[in-house]
């Protein structure tokens, strides 16, 4: 998972039933006002009711665990700070953060920025055959994860017969080694992530383009703008909460990144290519230390609430 | 309000469904229900262990007992067993669990019903005693499974490229040839001079090879870490990285599609340390490669890999009926034909007298005698301590060996740090 999807909205925002209209009949002796109310909550309670057991519990069992040394099996014992302590003073955490940030940056940075010119391209009058463009764009969005990290762990081969070095080799360069290498594993990661998310975001960008009016541009036209100023003026202006939606959900993403760091590396772990969710992953799962791995999450989430405060401080000055 | 109605059966329909599935599922499966006045019993296990021949006949000849057969890959039985022990339930009445992770189980050994307490020390003697001492506390006093198959490894090798180095390829002249370490380490130079070929596929092989002869590995039996102190490990490694170093090992690294096509490709001449259960994984990655393996002895002796336990969770009800078809599904007799049905190699070494089993060669293997071989090797096994960490200071080790083998990073560097990335690992247990 690289990104979250987008929660559905709709069960949060039913609109309680009317009242109505007929004869007036005693129900549990409730005045009219609050049966509305009663019956509000009610629609929405389904959503609150499942995320209580499946949202809300773990989240703070979790956070209960980050202060107990447990294996999963045994008796809890509570050690205060000490599994904070483990994972701050690891240098294989720091090294994870600095490879989820690598990633992060390579694999979506890049897709944001085509996303908006592939959407730019889907949007225009001069491309025909438009929805067979958008659906082939948003294909690589529904494909499985893990089906795709299969299929770029052979391309990305560290051997000299993997596709991506016969590629290389034939332009004249060395094989890299993309299973072992600082980088490689990094750019081989990224691709993946970019190869399946620019679909995504580029779907999104082409909705907030369309809800452009187009009198805007008219006006524009009229008034002698060039293309490049009806970008920089009207569209990226008005793109605006788009892109920061986008830059909001690539960072949570790019943060909890794992299926593709596991299936590409496997059980190795390797230092290279660990990320952060990884490294809670062979905490919790293969070294059996809940309460090590715990006290990763709540620091995962520490981290994502302050970067999610610097991405609104420049997500704000866009298009100023 | 015939809205609010609806709504309070909708809402009362989805807490059933999200809420209650656990109890009606533990009532209907947990193994705690008699039906027609049948014991049922679930039985989970993985691989393709071909345990349903043998269920069948233990139903019919007990009609008073049903047996729920629940098959699945190895790592969800073991993931579903430690959630369901951790929960409290869900747990079944008989689960299979792999050596690796016996030692897991035992630290929570009140979760199980002590084997002992229904009869198993009358059936002790009729196996191994390194197997059986693999389920049991430290102490002796509790047993938490019976044994299943083993294991024991031998040397798998390609006769064409034995045959092009000018080596043996008969089985019993090859293992005359390379007797020890010393000899396996010249016949490495000797392959890579007239093929430019190395000897074997991994290095993580090689070092389990190496290490599986060692009397101690890497915990004492109070999980304290010697590889520090104790030369055996240590040994082994420098053993496996002289040779990544001159080239004679190959860089595959296991499971991995590499190292299924290079079994196939006859990249390299031998594939040391395969244990029976190995067969079926040549067979399947190199179907056409029938007569240019054969399989020997290794130099100095033999290891095990692998192999699994029958045990009783403590959220069964019916530990004496488990107990009494545990002990027929495990018997020599048994064993014998699940030998037979689907190659799981016996524990029980009365079955290695049987003329039969000793009789049985495999053509793909150039007719060598596995049964023989295997059953050599099984005699030869040494019992050793894994512990509950084995496989974190196993990842590092193996981790660090890689390094040397691709990225050509220097051993003792590598060493000292796995070394401490263990270390780290092991202060958060």
């Amino acid at each position: 998972m690289a990104q979250p999807q987008l929660q559905p909205q709709t069960e949060a925002k039913s609109v309680p039933a009317k009242p109505s209209p007929g004869k007036k009949r005693p129900f549990f002796h409730l005045s009219e006002k609050k049966k509305d109310a009663l019956s509000g909550y009610l629609y929405i309670s389904p959503f609150y009711l499942l995320f209580a057991v499946f949202g809300l519990f773990p989240m703070l069992f979790s956070f209960y665990l980050g202060f107990q040394k447990w294996n999963g099996l045994g008796e809890m014992e509570f050690v205060g700070l000490q599994n904070f302590r483990f994972v701050l003073s690891d240098p294989i955490f720091w090294k994870s953060l600095f490879n989820t940030a690598a990633i992060g940056i390579i694999g979506t940075l890049p897709q944001l920025i085509i996303g908006i010119i592939l959407a730019y391209a889907l949007n225009s009058a001069l491309l025909k055959f438009k929805s067979f463009f958008r659906v082939s764009i948003f294909m690589p969005y529904v494909t499985s994860t893990v089906a795709v990290a299969i299929v770029f762990g052979v391309m990305f081969n560290s051997q000299d017969f993997g596709l991506v070095n016969v590629v290389l080799n034939w332009l004249g360069f060395d094989s890299v080694s993309w299973s072992t290498s600082e980088w490689g594993v990094k750019i081989a990661i990224s691709t993946m992530v970019f190869w399946r998310w620019v679909g995504y975001n580029t779907i999104i960008y082409l909705a907030g383009l369309q809800g452009i009016p187009n009198d805007l541009y008219e006006a524009a036209k009229i008034d002698g703008a060039s293309i490049r100023q009806q970008i920089q003026y009207i569209t990226i202006p008005m793109l605006k909460p788009i892109i920061i939606l986008t830059v909001f959900l690539s960072t949570i993403g790019a943060m909890q990144l794992f299926t593709e760091p596991l299936v590409f590396l496997g059980r190795s772990f390797r230092e290279e290519g660990i990320t952060v969710v990884l490294y809670l992953y062979r905490e919790a799962f293969s070294n059996m230390a809940f309460g090590t791995a715990s006290a990763t999450a709540i620091i995962l989430f520490f981290i994502i609430i302050v970067l999610s405060s610097i991405n609104v401080f420049f997500t704000n000055r866009i298009g100023r | 309000m015939k809205k609010l109605f609806y709504m309070v059966a909708f809402l009362s329909l989805v807490l059933a469904l999200a809420g209650c599935s656990d109890d009606s599922k533990a009532s209907e499966d947990g193994g705690s229900g008699k039906s027609d006045g049948k014991v049922e019993l679930d039985f989970w296990v993985f691989g393709s262990a071909g345990y349903d021949v043998l269920v069948d006949e233990y139903m019919q000849e007990n009609p008073d007992v049903k047996i729920n057969l629940n098959e699945g890959e190895m790592s969800d039985v073991h993931n579903n067993l430690f959630t369901s022990l951790s929960a409290g339930s869900g747990a079944p009445d008989i689960t299979m669990i792999e050596v690796s992770e016996i030692a897991k189980f035992m630290q929570a050994k009140d979760q199980f019903y002590n084997l002992n307490d229904y009869g198993a020390k009358d059936v002790e003697d009729k196996y191994l005693d390194w197997k059986w001492q693999q389920a049991q506390s430290v102490d002796g006093e509790f047993q938490l499974g019976l044994p299943t198959d083993i294991g024991p490894t031998t040397m798998f090798y390609r006769t064409d490229v034995m045959e092009e180095a000018g080596l043996p390829t008969d089985p019993q002249e090859l293992s005359a040839e390379i007797s020890d370490w010393d000899a396996y380490y010249e016949a490495a130079k000797q392959i890579k001079e007239k093929t430019g070929k190395p000897i074997t596929d991994s290095p993580e092989l090689m070092f389990s090879a190496l290490r599986d002869q060692a009397p101690e590995q890497y915990f004492n039996e109070d999980d304290e870490l010697i590889i520090e102190s104790s030369p055996y490990v240590k040994e082994a490694y420098d053993y496996t990285t002289k040779l990544i170093e001159e080239g004679l090992v190959g860089q595959n690294a296991l499971w991995t599609p590499e190292w299924g096509s290079a079994m196939a490709d006859g990249s390299y001449a031998t594939l040391i340390g395969a244990p029976a259960w190995m067969i079926a994984n040549v067979k399947g990655n190199a179907p056409d490669a029938g007569g240019k393996w054969s399989l020997t002895t290794i130099p100095e002796g033999a290891g095990n890999w692998g192999g699994s336990f029958m045990a009783i969770p403590k959220e069964s009800n019916h530990p004496e009926e488990a107990y009494a078809f545990i002990e027929w599904l495990l018997s020599p007799e048994n064993q014998l034909k699940s030998f037979q049905n689907n190659g799981l190699f016996p524990s029980a070494p009365e079955v290695y007298e049987d003329e039969e089993f000793l009789a049985t060669t495999d053509e793909y293997f150039s007719g060598a005698e596995t049964a023989k071989t295997f059953a050599e090797a099984a005699k030869s096994v040494k019992p050793i301590y894994m512990g509950v960490n084995y496989s974190i200071v196993q990842d590092e080790l193996i981790l660090a060996l890689t390094n040397v083998a691709v990225e050509g990073a220097d051993p003792q560097k590598e060493w000292d740090a796995a070394v401490k990335r263990i270390k780290d690992q092991l202060a958060r247990q």
